[in-house]
């Protein structure tokens, strides 16, 4: 990294002043990413290129249909899910937006909360809900709709249905925070003009909560890009993505180079959409946040600029808009909150409802999965607790979860620390490389790691998975600790200083108590990324190192018997218990991006 | 309550516009007329705080009248309830004799200025100030003419076209004002719309509003919860406490006779008396303070015997070094020079604090710590609380 190199520029600096500048303390996580993250990725570039001229690969991939048919199936369905995540999304946002207290509480949660939960659980829920003695078709038949159980799994409608329901918490958490931070009295400047809710909506909100909108979309098309778990479990044969062929293939040693390329075509589509994306919206799209003040130069000036765009729009939106909207404000004033209650409400039952029901038929005492389940009983959880190869594997995933999380902590901690309270040039451009790994798809990143963990005897270590992992969790932890950071107040830090405290005990005494709430949650979102991932583990996990979700991967592809639905359960567990636990500190850190 | 509405003296000199039209003859010759505003026994709760509890207010047509109150008063729940943004709990509001509470805030046809300002930050400033007319459906040549007379009026021609981003705070503020009144509204809401400006700028934007009012005759109901201002802008001024109205009058009035001890000491600066009463005679009570320095007092309190406070702004209070029998012995605490005024504050013999303001002269010394000084007032410059 070139944390050091910036200094070079000034006049000759000593080593111990160096070293006052909290800059270097980047220096331990872009090693860490430097060998685990850039140096795989590279080489996968390199091996896709080894062939007899470089393209060789890349002409295969464009020239045979199987792939390009796929290529574009990926982007038609990403794209439908993004607009999906829009339309419902938006009333979920305004809905969390317009109640309070109690009822924003419950509303908030029931969205947050299926965001935390493993996607592979979330996905079997759904398999659950639409299988053949699955609740939907038990009553469309008790209702006389269908005349017996109907397949709704394994079509294009599940994949999409899925995929929108997985990837719906982002998209409201995105425009929410965009909503939030309006300032309110503007929708009443509007009513006061004269504008109908829905004018003021048309008109005022909208307009303002562009940037969240798009940042929503892109963001949940780019994940749905390289989306593998949903579509392999809820797709039929026509419902391929590009990322489920890399699997595929990865299991033929014959394709090396043709296997890097797929990968490196998944990628770069990936990379062109997020840089397009962060021209219009800017980086900060991606963890959310707001700007890391870069002390070299003024964020303000790029406000006029941004809404220059705006000014274009609403031009056109002169022309044809007055009219509409007169014709909007005169319409009842409770028709805008009906619709967003109704869509919001829809939502609310998309994400809860499935997670409810596996945790119903977790009880269950019939020995296959139908609902309503015919008697209670605990048999499927004594199952589980007595069955060794469960416990191997979700004793290995604990341990894996929480060295993990060391790492992630250790390294995204200092790295928060160096980013936010150094005054190093190119703040953005760092942040950007710590937090990337939340776009490359997993996918491409399990395949990367592969050729590494075999070359340095890493495959099937726990260490090795353990630090797999913690690239996905570092994003996590920096973004929450910068935002904890920004949040502590340099002055109580001076005066401790002018008051004669060292910068250790400075340190000790105001920063850490301060940050520690955000320490601890950011510890348990690195836990719970690692114990729930799935993708890096099947390239990079051995048959002897078995982890919790690659044994659900195993049954859910097998069987569908009650034991994933105690898992399911106990994973739900383990997350309400961990967000109540971090919801003091989430709590906070909303209130210090608004 | 009845009996402190009842007191607003006979203030309004009749005419629309208020007392303050006798200087500019007909500067605000064919404007619109605004609206009269009727508050009565309104109530509004949140959970067990009660935020306006039984207000009553009448405010007539074309008026210039003044929410003010310490925050949480209820002042601005009250602007609120009158906008329509919040739903009453209990009483009503009549606009022109015409109940409101089923007209959404949109069609009440107020203008309204936020504190935020509030102003559409995807819009120009000719867009924010068209917005109203647009909605109101004016047509096209209509709204080109009626936003440059507004801006013109606001002194914002030059900056049409720019974005609220790229302007001033006391410039946003000014197109916040030119949106409120670009409808030429009978009623003009205005919450705290200066307390984000520096003194300088609110003192300047004061008194744009205050010509604005005379030049449009709309009816404005503006919220602060500075006394300054109250004092310098309103026909009438409503001091609220804890939810309720407590007096209604102008501003000399507020001033001169409060009617609560919180009026006296919200509103300017005052010395409160505790003092024994003698002896009443018609408008004139005489009074006893703790040591026995005996002096007059205007009254209009129904009380005869027992104890009474008495205001006596620190303005109204002469001082003296020479000893006189019918001055009260002060000695000097501290004195501070605040340029033209000296800010004296004295103790008496029994402990009582008494502040004094006095102007400045060349031909005497400050006052120090210590010094004797003997303060007496004029029996008309001494008010009994009722």
């Amino acid at each position: 990294m070139s944390a050091t190199a910036v200094h070079t520029a000034g006049p000759t600096v000593s080593l111990s002043e160096r070293l006052k500048d909290p800059a270097w303390l980047l220096l331990p996580a872009a090693a860490f990413l430097a060998f685990i993250y850039l140096l795989p990725l590279f080489d996968l570039f390199r091996i896709s290129m080894s062939g007899s001229s470089w393209s060789v690969h890349f002409e295969r991939v464009f020239a045979v249909s199987l792939y390009w048919d796929s290529l574009v199936r990926t982007m038609q369905i990403s794209f439908t899910v993004a607009l999906l995540c829009l339309f419902f999304g938006y009333p979920t946002a305004l809905l969390i937006h317009k109640t309070s207290g109690w009822r924003q509480a419950v509303i908030a949660t029931a969205v947050v909360l299926p965001y935390f939960i493993a996607i592979l659980i979330r996905t079997y829920s759904w398999m659950v809900l639409l299988g053949k003695n699955g609740p939907i078709n038990k009553l469309a038949v008790a209702l006389g709709i269908f005349d017996q159980p109907a397949q709704l799994l394994f079509n294009r409608g599940s994949v999409l249905l899925g995929m929108t329901a997985v990837l719906l918490p982002l998209m409201v958490l995105s425009i929410y925070s965009s909503i939030a931070r309006q300032d309110p009295s503007l929708v009443r400047a509007g009513q006061a003009s004269g504008a109908g809710p829905l004018a003021v909506f048309w008109r005022v909100l909208l307009p303002l909560t562009l940037p969240g909108m798009g940042a929503g979309f892109l963001l949940v098309f780019v994940t749905a890009l390289g989306f593998f778990i949903t579509p392999t479990l809820l797709g039929g044969p026509g419902d391929q993505m590009f990322a489920m062929h890399i699997t595929q293939q990865a299991d033929f040693a014959t394709s090396e180079g043709f296997l890097q390329a797929l990968a490196v075509v998944l990628l770069v589509i990936t990379l062109v959409v997020v840089a397009i994306a962060g021209r219009f919206l800017g980086f900060e799209f991606i963890w959310g946040g707001n700007k890391l003040s870069d002390s070299t130069k003024p964020s303000k000036q790029r406000h006029p600029g941004r809404w220059t765009g705006g000014a274009l729009s609403a031009k056109i939106a002169d022309g044809i808009g007055w009219p509409l909207m007169r014709l909007l404000s005169r319409m009842p004033v409770n028709t805008g909150t009906w619709t967003v209650r109704a869509l919001g409400g829809f939502v609310l039952m998309m994400l809860t409802v499935p997670i409810v029901v596996v945790m119903i038929l977790s009880f269950s005492k019939a020995s296959f999965l139908t609902f309503p389940p015919p008697g209670f009983s605990l048999r499927w959880y004594e199952k589980f607790f007595s069955d060794t190869e469960w416990m191997t594997a979700f004793t290995n995933s604990l341990i894996i979860a929480a060295m993990s999380a060391v790492f992630a902590v250790t390294l995204g901690v200092m790295a928060a620390l160096g980013i936010v309270r150094s005054s190093i040039k190119g703040k953005s451009a760092i942040m950007l490389l710590l937090v990337s790994p939340v776009i490359v798809p997993p996918v491409v990143l399990g395949l990367s790691l592969y050729s590494l963990f075999l070359r340095t005897d890493l495959a099937g270590t726990m260490g090795g998975l353990a630090a797999a992992h913690a690239i996905g969790g570092l994003p996590l932890v920096v973004v929450i600790m910068a935002a904890s950071l920004q949040g502590v107040d340099r002055r109580l830090e001076q005066a401790a200083a002018v008051h004669g405290a060292s910068p250790l005990t400075v340190f000790r005494t105001v920063t850490l108590p301060a940050i520690a709430p955000g320490m601890a949650a950011a510890a348990f979102f690195a836990f719970l990324h690692s114990f729930d991932e799935l993708v890096l583990s099947l390239f990079l996990s051995s048959a002897q190192l078995k982890t919790l979700p690659l044994r659900l991967w195993a049954d859910v592809n097998y069987q569908l018997n009650p034991v994933l639905a105690v898992v399911s359960t106990l994973e739900v567990l383990l997350v309400v218990g961990g967000i109540a636990l971090a919801r003091p500190v989430l709590a906070g850190r909303s209130k210090a991006l608004a | 309550m009845a009996d402190i509405l009842a007191m607003r003296s006979a203030r309004r000199d009749g005419s629309v516009g208020g007392p303050r039209t006798e200087s500019g003859s007909d500067t605000r010759a064919a404007s619109a007329i605004g609206s009269s505003i009727t508050i009565r026994d309104v109530v509004k709760t949140y959970g067990a705080f009660t935020a306006a509890d039984h207000i009553s207010l009448d405010v007539e047509p074309g008026e210039f009248i003044t929410l003010l109150g310490p925050s949480g008063s209820g002042k601005t729940t009250l602007l609120n309830l009158v906008a329509g943004f919040q739903k009453l709990d209990g009483g009503e509001i009549l606009v022109d004799g015409k109940p409101v509470h089923n007209v959404p805030p949109h069609r009440r046809g107020f203008g309204m200025v936020f504190q935020s300002y509030a102003l559409f930050p995807n819009m120009t400033v000719t867009q924010n100030v068209a917005f109203p007319l647009r909605m109101a459906g004016a047509d096209r040549e209509t709204t080109e003419r009626r936003v440059a007379e507004t801006l013109d009026i606001m002194r914002l021609s030059e900056h049409a076209a720019k974005l609220p981003s790229q302007m001033s705070g006391g410039q946003q503020q000014r197109v916040a004002i030119a949106r409120a009144i670009v409808r030429r509204p009978k009623v003009v809401l205005m919450d705290e719309p200066l307390s984000a400006l520096d003194r300088r700028l609110r003192e300047s934007i004061q008194i744009e509003i205050r010509d604005l009012h005379q030049r449009l005759g709309s009816t404005i109901l503006f919220v602060t919860h500075d006394q300054g201002e109250a004092l310098t802008m309103s026909d009438r001024i409503a001091v609220l406490d804890a939810g309720k109205i407590v007096q209604v009058a102008t501003p000399v009035e507020i001033y001169r006779h409060p009617a609560t001890k919180f009026v006296a000491s919200f509103v300017g600066e005052s010395n409160l008396i505790d003092a024994e009463i003698v002896q009443k005679r018609g408008t004139t009570m005489t009074l006893k303070n703790q040591e026995g320095y005996v002096f007059s007092a205007e009254s209009r309190s129904s009380l005869d015997v027992g104890r009474a406070t008495v205001l006596v702004r620190p303005e109204r209070i002469s001082i003296s070094t020479t000893p006189n029998a019918s001055a009260l012995p002060v000695v000097v605490r501290s004195a501070i020079f605040l340029g033209e005024i000296l800010r004296i504050e004295a103790e008496t013999a029994s402990g009582e604090r008494l502040l004094i303001r006095c102007t400045d002269s060349a031909d005497r010394a400050l006052p120090a710590p210590g010094d004797k000084l003997y303060a007496s007032w004029r029996a008309e410059d001494c008010w009994v609380l009722p």
